[in-house]
């Protein structure tokens, strides 16, 4: 066990060693720096003067070649330190702690609740397999499934902000919240919940739809095992073998999945963030691409990185845990 | 010895055909597709402004190929001063010509201007243009036809999932056939690739390498999708090479002589292509979905090119125009659930387990 973790773990530093290296060469290599692209865009008045910028960009560690740089930030890194953000003049660890909230808000629920309704689904759905109501609700559910988070965020942004503005059940387009931060506690709450629902909404429904087409798949193999057909023999009722015989062997696919949804746990999801202007991870990866913001981009990509390599970890070990015919040797 | 059987038993990929033809579903998305081809095909024909063929000064021309390239433009056209307006000066400067027009007089790259088309108004701009008898889907800002804009977006769509895919499909076949047919060290490299490429986050290296690109166009997109999305693939190749080695005509095979490229190549993919076919499938779905929404955050191909993702990305400025919306995205959901629904029909078709269960 200990040396397969070692193993992992030593394998696992190896792949974001060469994922960073990658991944800074490619942002060294665009075109502008932090420095030209914030001011340029702005007002092309305030460009720097030459001297200038060659001190800027020294005190930035801009002035040398790419692969001295990636090497003092690997060495930052061992060390604790991610470096500052140039555009925001904050340290990157500070910015990601400030984002990671508001995504763990949105994506969080959302899993929540894509559980929470799936697995029921999913039983009814095997339950009463090949039935017309069944067939109905697997249609939509695959209707769902195939329909782009993208598309389902601008409609609902067009039913809930544009078509239905001025009634109660008007939703905001934009945000996390409008209110100042010192509003008392419940209506901030309130606010950001009222704000919440449209990405949730969003994040969950992709979620909902696929892992209860993956519950069902995974029951119906299993109801056709012998075991079933003995649990039927001596007598249990149809819902006991479902539960007690039939889902508890299908939690094991079921525990793979959920170690693998762990990156976008924590990552969230750029598009969703990026329609509904919500200040998360997502969005802060976003803008630190455009922004050229070399510390950030380099520190989100070693955390989604990071996190991509644990839930597979994850995975695998739960998997062992939940199966005990499996050793992770 | 006796004598052969006089019926011959289907083959495999006929009895999965027969198979698939059962499920009304996925035949008509099977449909659907190629329906999606036709109007990738005949686009200019269906919404343009350039002839689809006409007879001026003698001589028979086809100006609408100028819509799959610039260069097709006959250049007499050029040379008698047209400059993209085909009506008014085919009847002034010949009014012996004739022509056979697209079937919807919109262009998918400019705003038709007033009485081009001889007493139509011109295309409405800003958030006035509905839907409407002349413009089916409305217009954008600028006054450009939705209509005309997804028709010939639809051949971006079409690419996107085919180009990217057959990327994809080369790279993840030949990884995983090599990594599960060799074993030992060579698997170890392989698998240990795979996973990296897997933790590489693909939004941040598309958005990169297409700040790095000097003029970014759709080929890159599509490469960089295939090039990051073949993981899936490779690892399911490799779990198929690695239980059909083992199998007696692989045996067979080495013991005639065959080479390891041989047997990969004519014993073993052919065994293994139908569980591949399957997320080779729902891929193009996949591949489509991240172009239209790197498109919709900006990020797509520079104009003129018009993919369905860029139209939603012009509708984020102004929700009120809501058929920017509702659209082109009906036909980017049609076209990831047509997709979706044929891998369905194929991994049913194809797979022996979920065939006996049906029995």
């Amino acid at each position: 066990m200990t040396t397969y973790l070692l193993r992992r773990l030593l394998f696992g530093i190896v792949t974001l060693l060469v994922i960073t290296c990658f991944v800074y060469a490619l942002a060294r290599n665009m075109p502008g720096t932090p420095l030209t692209v914030q001011l340029g865009e702005t007002d092309p008045s305030r460009k720097f003067n030459p001297e200038d910028l060659e001190r800027m960009k020294r005190i930035y560690g801009l002035d040398k070649p790419w692969p001295v740089g990636y090497s003092q930030w690997v060495a930052n890194v061992a060390r604790g330190d991610f470096g500052r953000s140039i555009s925001r003049k904050q340290p990157v660890i500070t910015l990601i702690a400030e984002r990671i909230g508001p995504t763990f808000l949105v994506s969080g629920t959302a899993l929540l609740l894509a559980w929470l309704t799936a697995i029921p689904l999913g039983l009814y759905a095997s339950a009463r397999s090949g039935r017309p109501d069944e067939r109905i609700s697997s249609l939509l559910l695959y209707i769902l499934y195939s329909f782009p988070t993208f598309v389902a965020a601008l409609f609902l942004q067009i039913i809930f902000a544009v078509w239905l503005r001025g009634t109660s059940w008007e939703l905001p387009l934009f945000g996390m919240t409008d209110l100042p931060a010192d509003a008392p506690l419940f209506s901030r709450i309130a606010d950001i919940a009222r704000h919440a629902i449209l990405p949730v909404t969003c994040q969950m429904y992709v979620g909902l739809a696929y892992d209860s087409r993956f519950i069902k798949a995974n029951l119906e193999e299993a109801v056709r095992q012998d075991y079933i057909r003995t649990a039927r023999a001596k007598g249990a009722g149809p819902w006991r073998v479902l539960f007690r015989h039939a889902f508890r062997n299908t939690l094991i696919p079921l525990v793979t999945l959920l170690g693998l949804s762990l990156p976008a746990l924590i990552g969230g999801s750029v598009i969703i963030e990026q329609i509904f202007t919500w200040p998360g991870m997502g969005r802060l990866f976003f803008e630190s691409i455009r922004e050229r913001d070399y510390p950030t981009i380099m520190g989100l990509t070693l955390m989604f990185s990071a996190l991509t390599l644990a839930g597979q970890l994850l995975a695998d070990l739960l998997y062992c845990v939940v199966d005990p015919r499996v050793s992770v040797e | 010895m006796t004598t052969a059987a006089p019926t011959h038993s289907r083959g495999f990929w006929a009895e999965a055909w027969r198979r698939y033809c059962r499920k009304p579903l996925a035949l008509t998305a099977l449909a659907f597709v190629a329906l999606l081809l036709l109007v990738a095909m005949f686009a200019p024909a269906i919404a343009g402004t350039k002839p689809v063929l006409c007879r001026y000064k003698g001589r028979l021309y086809a100006p609408c190929l100028a819509y799959f390239d610039r260069r097709l433009e006959p250049p007499i056209f050029a040379k008698d001063k047209f400059r993209g307006t085909y009506p008014k000066n085919l009847a002034e400067k010949d009014p012996q010509s004739w022509a056979i027009w697209p079937l919807v007089f919109q262009d998918p790259y400019r705003s038709v201007r007033d009485d081009e088309w001889p007493g139509r108004p011109a295309n409405p701009a800003r958030d006035e243009g509905r839907p409407s008898r002349i413009n089916l889907f409305g217009t954008d800002q600028a006054g450009v036809d939705v209509f005309a804009k997804m028709v010939h977006g639809t051949t971006i769509a079409l690419l996107v999932g085919f180009v990217s895919m057959g990327i994809e499909g080369t790279i993840g076949i030949v990884v995983g056939a090599v990594g599960g047919y060799f074993g030992g060290w060579i698997d170890m490299l392989t698998s240990r690739v795979t996973e990296i490429v897997m933790c590489v986050p693909t939004l941040v290296l598309i958005l990169a390498i297409m700040a790095l690109l000097e003029k970014p166009t759709i080929w890159h997109t599509m490469a960089i999708i295939g090039a990051t999305g073949w993981t899936g693939i490779a690892r399911l190749t490799r779990g198929e090479f690695l239980r059909l080695r083992q199998s007696e005509f692989v045996t067979a095979a080495r013991s005639v002589g065959a080479g390891p490229v041989r047997i990969m190549l004519r014993h073993i993919l052919p065994n293994a292509l139908a569980p591949i076919l399957v997320p080779i499938t729902f891929g193009i779905a996949s591949a489509i979905l991240t172009e239209s929404s790197l498109s919709f955050l900006g990020f797509g191909p520079p104009p003129p090119s018009a993919s369905w993702g860029s139209i939603l990305n012009d509708a984020r400025s102004n929700l009120s125009m809501w058929w920017l919306v509702v659209f082109p995205g009906i036909a980017i959901f049609l076209t990831v659930l047509a997709y979706n629904l044929i891998g369905e029909g194929l991994q049913e078709a194809t797979d022996p387990r979920l065939r006996e269960a049906r029995k």
